[in-house]
């Protein structure tokens, strides 16, 4: 595989993981959005084996893979059974409807460029080109994590500017080294574990997900 | 070695506790675990003194000055803590919650584990992993009372903290990137880095220190990534507060003074500095802003620590000899007073069961000793001689006063206000005629027993500042650069 190949094929999958964050916006059903989830994990151990066979790193097989059972198939499941449990609830509107919210995502893209472009291009690496794009997923889970006000969401939300980190992580350098990589994805899986147990105990104490209810502590 | 021991005890002792039955035994492998860690940290300080670095596990961890003192004010507020949280919890929970009394003091000894891999590890990406670690273990803790507030502190604190580590790991990776070139195919070490920092990318170790500082900033409680902290340190019960405060932030801090000294050696002092100065400002003045009018005790503590911290980061951006000098002795003196302060406050809300300032009254009739300590405690946070943090301030505003006159002039202002609030907040507790329904004397006094090192160290500091300790702080400042 030349270079300028890779180079293709990765802005194209980092271009179609952005998509994938975007189009959490869009979808309203909570199932819905936890399969657009598994699907972006999925683009980005795909990510990992091409930049795995381009460059021969046997780490990075290692990588795709765990990012392929822990992101696009247990933690999918958790949050999928988490959906189940909760039921059907009051759904709570975002914050910002999906038109303006879109718009945000747009701005939230040109800063990323602003920002992410001076660096790409020091950066001798043929994956570099898409770095811009990874920072916009990033911004865009943070965005959503903020909009939306219910509480699997915002786990979803987090969970896409993780991937957003990742995918950046192996854009600038191939990812961090292995053992990092791994203690991260563990992190990862124990944080949405625990957030799980947190959203079934705010169902049960607020009778709703709807995380705008949080607001007793005040000053 | 002996590094490695003080990394197993506190995780054996978790494991332990976890599958222990009796309550009394659960007590016992937690007090043990806390003091037999406390004693290795010991023999780790006297071995740095002697020998500057020690290092295990291949090149994994490595303890140098600054990681020592790290680890001493890890330990040895566990170990105080540790035994207040026996007393706190017989009283809080019956032996009848047993399972949250095991989950209790199984994950105190996990989050003291995870702070001390942070403190110790060379390497910055299985730091990162380890200060992840510590909101997971703190997480279930902060909401040990089950209630709606204690819930719905304990899930923003969750969010926001694995946020604010989320964008710490893309400086972390851009660190990486901009030294993976220079250190070859190792994982990047802090200890190379450094070493190595003079030929790195200035544009990215500039985009990578702004992750950082809101990254770490989150952890260590810097506005404007401060709000979970509030509600999750006055929600906590009181020993995990006294730690969350006095000592987890420390790790936050002390991840930044470490990204700090490799941004210095790659840009020159001025970019980490008023970055730096920026936020301490503007963290002492938010909390300047709530500590006036402060409805709540354990809250009004919380804002403290925000702006603590914020003096913490304006010694290190003021730099000079002094200026980091006051701020590595700031932290020590921080750590001191608030641990105190929020176990006493523990007692506090046992005997008055109300947060709430205006529903305790006559703190010093109702119980003598803790109200004398938290008037201590009190009159040695917001500054006043002949405490510790007196002199600490004294140094870093000095400072200030040559290198930046004018942020330095806005800090002491703030400190003003802040003492003005918190002193009227803590007269109306002591004073006046305790409620009819609470009865002298009792509570936890015995417990409070260890907090007399605290009080020690805090008058000593005041008065004398001994050689030995001037000198260890000397050795932390060339680590963290002046």
């Amino acid at each position: 595989m030349s270079a300028e190949l890779l180079s293709r094929l990765v802005t194209l999958l980092s271009f179609a993981a952005l998509g994938l964050t975007i189009l959490l916006i869009v979808r309203t059903r909570l199932e819905g959005q936890v399969r657009v989830f598994g699907l972006q994990s999925l683009v980005l151990a795909l990510l990992s084996v091409l930049i795995a066979l381009y460059t021969g790193r046997l780490e990075l097989f290692g990588v795709g893979l765990a990012l392929l059972v822990i992101k696009g198939i247990i933690i999918p499941r958790v949050l999928h059974r988490a959906v189940t449990k909760i039921g059907i609830v009051r759904v709570a509107a975002p914050y910002l409807g999906t038109a303006p919210a879109l718009v945000i995502c747009a701005l939230l893209t040109i800063v990323a460029f602003y920002v992410m472009t001076p660096i790409a291009t020091t950066n001798p690496l043929p994956t570099a080109d898409a770095m811009p794009l990874a920072f916009a997923g990033v911004l865009t889970g943070f965005f959503i994590m903020v909009n939306r006000r219910r509480a699997v969401t915002q786990i979803l939300g987090f969970l896409m500017l993780e991937n957003g980190i990742f995918l950046l992580a192996l854009l600038t350098t191939y990812g961090v080294p292995f053992v990092v990589e791994m203690g991260v994805f563990l992190d990862v899986l124990v944080a949405v574990l625990i957030m799980e147990v947190f959203v079934c105990h705010i169902k049960d104490n607020f009778d709703s997900i709807d995380v705008g209810e949080l607001g007793t502590l005040k000053e | 070695m002996m590094l490695l021991s003080l990394l197993l005890i506190p995780l054996i002792a978790t494991g332990l506790i976890a599958v222990a039955r009796q309550r009394v035994l659960i007590e016992l492998l937690h007090v043990g675990s806390a003091l037999v860690t406390l004693g290795v940290a010991a023999a780790i300080a006297v071995e740095i003194w002697h020998s500057s670095v020690l290092i295990a596990a291949g090149d994994l961890f490595r303890v140098d000055a600054l990681s020592a003192l790290m680890v001493a004010i890890i330990t040895s507020l566990g170990a105080i803590t540790s035994v207040y949280a026996v007393g706190y919890i017989r009283a809080e929970l019956s032996d009848a919650h047993l399972r949250r009394v095991r989950l209790f003091f199984a994950l105190f000894q996990l989050f003291i584990f995870t702070m001390v891999v942070a403190v110790t590890t060379d390497n910055l990406g299985v730091m990162w992993i380890a200060v992840e670690g510590t909101t997971l273990a703190t997480v279930f803790l902060v909401n040990l009372r089950h209630t709606r507030t204690s819930l719905e502190a304990a899930y923003k604190y969750l969010i926001l903290s694995s946020v604010g580590i989320a964008l710490a790991f893309i400086g972390t990776a851009l660190i990486y990137y901009a030294g993976a070139g220079k250190a070859g195919e190792i994982a990047v070490n802090w200890s190379t880095l450094r070493a190595g920092a003079g030929s790195l990318n200035g544009d990215v170790v500039r985009l990578a220190f702004i992750f950082i500082l809101v990254g770490y900033g989150t952890k260590a409680g810097l506005v404007p990534m401060h709000t979970w902290l509030p509600d999750a340190h006055s929600e906590a019960p009181a020993p995990i507060s006294a730690l969350m405060s006095g000592v987890l932030l420390n790790v936050g801090l002390y991840a930044m003074m470490r990204f700090k000294a490799i941004v210095d050696a790659a840009l020159g002092p001025a970019f980490a500095a008023n970055l730096l100065i920026g936020v301490g400002l503007l963290s002492l003045l938010i909390a300047a802003a709530f500590l006036i009018a402060q409805r709540n005790y354990k809250r009004m503590l919380a804002y403290s620590s925000v702006e603590h911290i914020g003096i913490v980061c304006l010694g290190l951006g003021f730099g000079g000899y002094w200026g980091v000098f006051g701020a590595v002795f700031h932290v020590v003196n921080h750590a001191l007073a608030k641990s105190l302060l929020f176990i006493v406050s523990g007692n506090i809300l046992l005997k008055y069961h109300s947060a709430e300032i205006r529903d305790v009254r006559g703190l010093m009739r109702a119980s003598p000793w803790t109200g004398a300590l938290f008037l201590a405690g009190v009159l040695a946070l917001i500054g006043l001689p002949p405490f510790a943090p007196f002199i600490s301030e004294f140094i870093i505003f000095r400072s200030g006063l040559e290198s930046y006159p004018w942020a330095a002039a806005m800090g002491v202002i703030l400190l003003v206000v802040v003492f003005g609030g918190m002193l009227a907040s803590v007269n109306s507790m002591l004073y006046g005629e305790p409620p009819a329904d609470i009865e002298n004397g009792g509570g936890l006094r015995l417990w409070l027993a260890p907090l007399a090192v605290n009080f020690a160290l805090l008058l000593a500091l005041g008065l004398t500042l001994p050689a030995s300790f001037e000198g260890a702080i000397k050795q932390v400042v060339q680590i963290v650069g002046v």
